[in-house]
This record gives C-alpha cells, structure tokens and sequence, in this order.
C-alpha cells in the first residue's frame, strides 16, 4: 500500500513537471501585439456583456443551490439563502 | 459632443448633468466608505462597468486587455425579471437600473438600484407523512402587521393568549407555508480609478435591507495589466456583515415548533477574497481563471425551518423541531471562463469546481453561443449543467428513537441533487443602444425515494422538494 502511495505521487510531480515546460513553451504563442486586438475588441468578447442576466442569475442560482461564487464574489446580498 | 450640437436633445442634457450631479455625491460616498456593500450586489456593480470595457469582472478602469472602447459617457442598463416556479410556488419580480458613468479621466462610476418582490409558498422543512400534519406558528398580528383570518390555506386564531397562526398539509404531500412575503431593496455603488495605463483601483460599497434580512457590504480591488497587456492579475477583497431579523424572533436550536415569539436578532460576518488571471490566449480567444476563498461566521440557520421527528417503526410526525447549522462555514472554488470567437459566432464556455467545509462539493459547467441574425439581431441559445453533494448534516428527518444531532437540516438546497437550464436570449440593436429579452427553464432533479429513508411506511412518499422554474428577463441598454 504505502508503495502504491509513493508511486501514485511521484508520478503526480513527474506529471507536473513535465507540463510545466510544456506551458512555458505555449506561453511563447499566446497573446496578441497591440494591433491585433480587433476581434478581442468588440463587445461580444466581453466576459459579462450583461450584466443584469448575469447579476440575476446569480441570484436565482444563490438562493437556490447550495455553492455560489466563482465569477466573483460569492454572497447573495439578501436573506435568501 | 454631438450631443449637444443635436436639436431637441435638451431634456438629454439635462438628464446627463443631473446624473453626474448624483454621480458626483455617490463618488464621495463611496470615496469615504461609509456605505456596505453586499457581495453580489459589488459584483453586479462592477459586471456593470465590465460589460462596457472589461475582461475581468472583478476590476474597473478606462481600458482593459481586449482593447474594448471606452469613451466617456453615460451607460444604462434596465431590465424587469419575472420568475415563477412550478406548482404555484415562489414567484419573483425584480426591476433594475443600473448606470454608469465613464469619465475623461478614465475614472468609473457606477450605481444600482434594485428592488425585489417575492411571494408564494416554500418548503417548511417537515418531511412528508401518511397523515395529515398539522403546523402552528406565530401570527404576523403578533408583531403589530395586519393579517388576515384566513390566508393562502391558514388560519389565524387565539390560542393560549397567543395569537396563532396554523396551516395543514394532506397526506403523501410536501408540507410548504404560503404565508412567505418578502421585499427587497438594495443599492450598489462602485468607483474605479485608473491609477496608470496599466493599474487601477476599486472600491465600492452596497446597502440591501428586507423586512427581516439587511445587509452590508464593502469590498476593495487591484489589477494590473502584465505582459504587454496579454495578462491581467487581480485582487479583490469584500466583506460583509448580516443582520437576520425574523418576523417571530429568532428560535433556539431544535426547539419545538410553537406560536410563541422567539428570540433576539442574530448577525453573520463573511470575508471574501478573489484572486484571478485574466489572459489573451489568442485574437479569438480570452480565458480567465479565478480562485475564490471565503470564511463566514455568525447565524446561518433558516429561522423559519423546521424538521420532522417520526417514530421509527410507524413514521409518524410526533413533533417539529427548529433546525440547526454551524455558525462557521469557509468556501473555496476554482472558475475557467472563456470567450471564444468561432467565424461569426461567439462562444462563452465557463466551469466552476466548489467545495465548502459543510461538506459540499459541487461542479457547474455552462455554455452560450450568440449567433448573430442579422447585422442588428442576435440569437443566444444557452445551456448550463449544476451537480452538488450534500452537506454532512442533511438529513431527511430526525427520529424519536435516536439523540438529537449537533447540526440537522432538511433543506434540499444543502442536499444532494443536480440541475440544469436551458434557454435563449435575443437582441436587437438599434445605434448605441440595444433591446434584449431572454428566458429559461430550470429543473433540479435528484432522489424522490432516497435510500437514506430507511422506515418502510415512509419509503413510497416522494421526498425531494426541488424545484423547476421559468424566468424571464426583459432589459434596454443605451448610452447617454
């Protein structure tokens, strides 16, 4: 058992460090120059375009289940929950 | 601005001054932070000016990583929500202005202004049984508010001197109290300074009071653009304080259910701090990863909630107690958002991973696609799938044969059940401004004969009090 254990986590660390270069090596590709943000610009890329459907949302969602949050803040701002 | 030079346009004028006029005295109010803020009522505040300019919601500024414009002006945004849920229960009503205000400076100002209406029956708490239950709680009139004789299947009498109000429920039906009302009223305010190109701070507080429930709240926020602005890091901090003011009182643990008022008031503290990454992955593609940590202290028990105590062998109710949960509760959750642009369509693609020390995990994930129609109409079909575990106190019921527990509620919003939603929303954009409506249906599903009910009188009642739901929400954006 206790074997098991310590090669189930030396693989997580192998696994880890093996996706760390990997990302360094992707961060190299990600990202926009200055003048390539014509798309990212329009307003449909926003992550909130509304924010009344998304405030009410939250609300249907917090008063209802048990999780919140995540987005931003988690709280209901009211006795509903 | 052409605004001015327009004829007939003097009633905008005037309108524009007038609410930078009221801007400029909610600046000062928010710059001396003598005003709560609640959580989600700060988010919705800032979400206000994100939506204009931001790719992170959490944060304001005159400008964000995505280049979106920002010109100086006045934003608003009004909607009317309706909500209704099956079989007659909650129904809800909510109107909202939301403006803000966006200055030659870069400086944001935003305020909001809701207002909530919500009535219908709700679960009590009581599980189902084979014979009709009987409910006795204290009357409205106790407390000095009209009522009448007879309202949504109870009566109020005297009893004991008290003045009582009882409700019953049939046989294999779950018990639910119409007598639920409620108002809300909340306001938010926000202000975002662009300290430099790159970094700008916020703050903002916010105010929301009900007949029994009033909160405050402040929160404080920096973020910075990193990375030739392909990155953004953020750092936001809320807290919040509660007041719980029931209408009877507020009831001792695993007290017997009575007319009798309870009680003083009860408060909650709640600490909230959100720590996020806002990246440019692609001209196509922006994601955002946040971790979320909260800590709540303080009353967290529903006052009005009760849970059945049956005999072990026949099932039968023979008392009703008042509920009881932790005063501490510490949250945490990871959030994946992405915006991505697919030829003439874009998609919003997001999960949550949640875990509280409750006992609840949970894992949301949603997804919307807008698909335009036209260079004025949009279609935005959207979905959203929601699973969570039940806290280590749920519990169906308590039976007379065992000790009572630390901790017991029956409440299915601390069980175990999944959901899922599905609906569109449809725009309609007209110059600055736009005309959008969207509706949805919500389900919970879960276990309507959970295994957990182990007496067998009791095993062919449906047990599951989830809820579906219909909504919609109608609103106008424009700009001043």
């Amino acid at each position: 058992m206790k074997n098991k254990y310590y090669r189930e986590r030396v693989f997580r660390v192998a696994l880890v460090c093996a996706a760390l270069p990997a990302f360094g090596g992707c961060t190299k590709s990600i990202g926009v120059k200055p003048w390539q943000h014509d798309i990212l610009a329009k307003e449909e890329m926003q992550l909130v375009t509304h924010p009344n459907i998304t405030a009410a949302d939250d609300h249907i969602y917090f008063s209802k289940e048990g999780a919140s949050g995540g987005r931003s803040f988690g709280g209901g701002g009211c006795g509903c929950n | 601005m052409q605004l001015k030079s327009r004829p007939g346009e003097g009633m905008k004028s005037a309108l524009k001054i007038a609410t930078t006029a009221l801007f400029a005295t909610m600046g000062h109010i928010a710059s001396a932070q003598d005003a709560g803020t609640s959580n989600s009522q700060i988010i919705d505040a800032r979400d206000i000016m994100t939506a204009k300019s931001k790719a992170n919601d959490t944060n304001g500024g005159s400008t964000n990583i995505t280049g979106a414009s920002t010109q100086p002006g006045l934003d608003f945004d009004t909607s009317l929500l309706f909500y209704q849920e099956s079989g007659s229960r909650v129904r809800a009503i909510e109107p909202v202005i939301n403006i803000t205000d966006t200055q030659d400076n870069g400086d944001v100002i935003s305020g909001k202004l809701t207002f909530d209406a919500v009535t219908g029956p709700t679960p009590n708490g009581a599980a189902p049984a084979t014979v009709t239950q009987n409910f006795v709680t204290p009357s409205l009139a106790q407390i000095g508010t009209t009522t009448t004789q007879t309202s949504g299947g109870s009566v109020t009498s005297v009893v004991n001197g008290l003045v009582t109000r009882t409700y019953s429920t049939p046989p294999g039906v779950l018990p639910v109290d119409a007598g639920f009302e409620d108002r809300r009223t909340a306001l938010e305010l926000g202000y975002t300074k662009a300290l430099n190109r790159t970094t700008r701070l916020s703050f903002g507080g916010a105010g929301s009071s009900e007949r029994d429930y009033t909160t405050f709240s402040g929160n404080l926020g920096i973020e910075k653009d990193v990375n030739n602005k392909n990155t953004t890091l953020a750092l936001n901090v809320n807290f919040e304080y509660d007041k719980s003011r029931p209408f009877f009182g507020t009831p001792t643990a695993f007290t017997v259910m009575s007319a009798a008022l309870k009680g003083p008031d009860d408060t909650k503290g709640e600490l909230d701090v959100v720590a996020g990454v806002t990246q440019i992955m692609t001209r196509g593609w922006l994601t955002q990863l946040n971790y979320s940590l909260s800590e709540l202290h303080g009353y967290q028990t529903d006052p009005y909630r009760i849970m059945s105590v049956v005999d072990p062998v026949s099932g039968l109710p023979s008392t009703y107690l008042y509920e009881n949960r932790p005063r501490s509760r510490v949250r945490q959750s990871i959030y994946w958002g992405n915006k991505i642009s697919l030829g003439p369509t874009f998609l919003d693609l997001s999960g949550r991973w949640y875990h509280d020390t409750w006992g609840i995990t949970s894992i949301t994930a949603e997804a919307s696609d807008r698909i335009p129609i036209s260079r004025l109409i949009y279609v935005e079909p959207h979905a959203r799938y929601y699973h969570q575990t039940a806290a280590n106190f749920f519990q169906y019921y308590l039976t007379s044969a065992t000790a009572l527990p630390n901790y017991a509620t029956s409440d299915i919003r601390l069980g175990r059940f999944s959901a899922t939603t599905f609906g569109a929303q449809f725009g309609f954009k007209v110059f600055s401004s736009e005309f959008y409506i969207r509706g949805e249906y919500y389900r919970q599903t879960g276990d309507h004969h959970p295994a957990a009910v182990t007496i067998p009188a009791l095993q062919s009642l449906d047990f599951f009090s989830g809820v579906s739901a219909v909504s919609v929400i109608a609103g106008y954006k424009f700009r001043l």
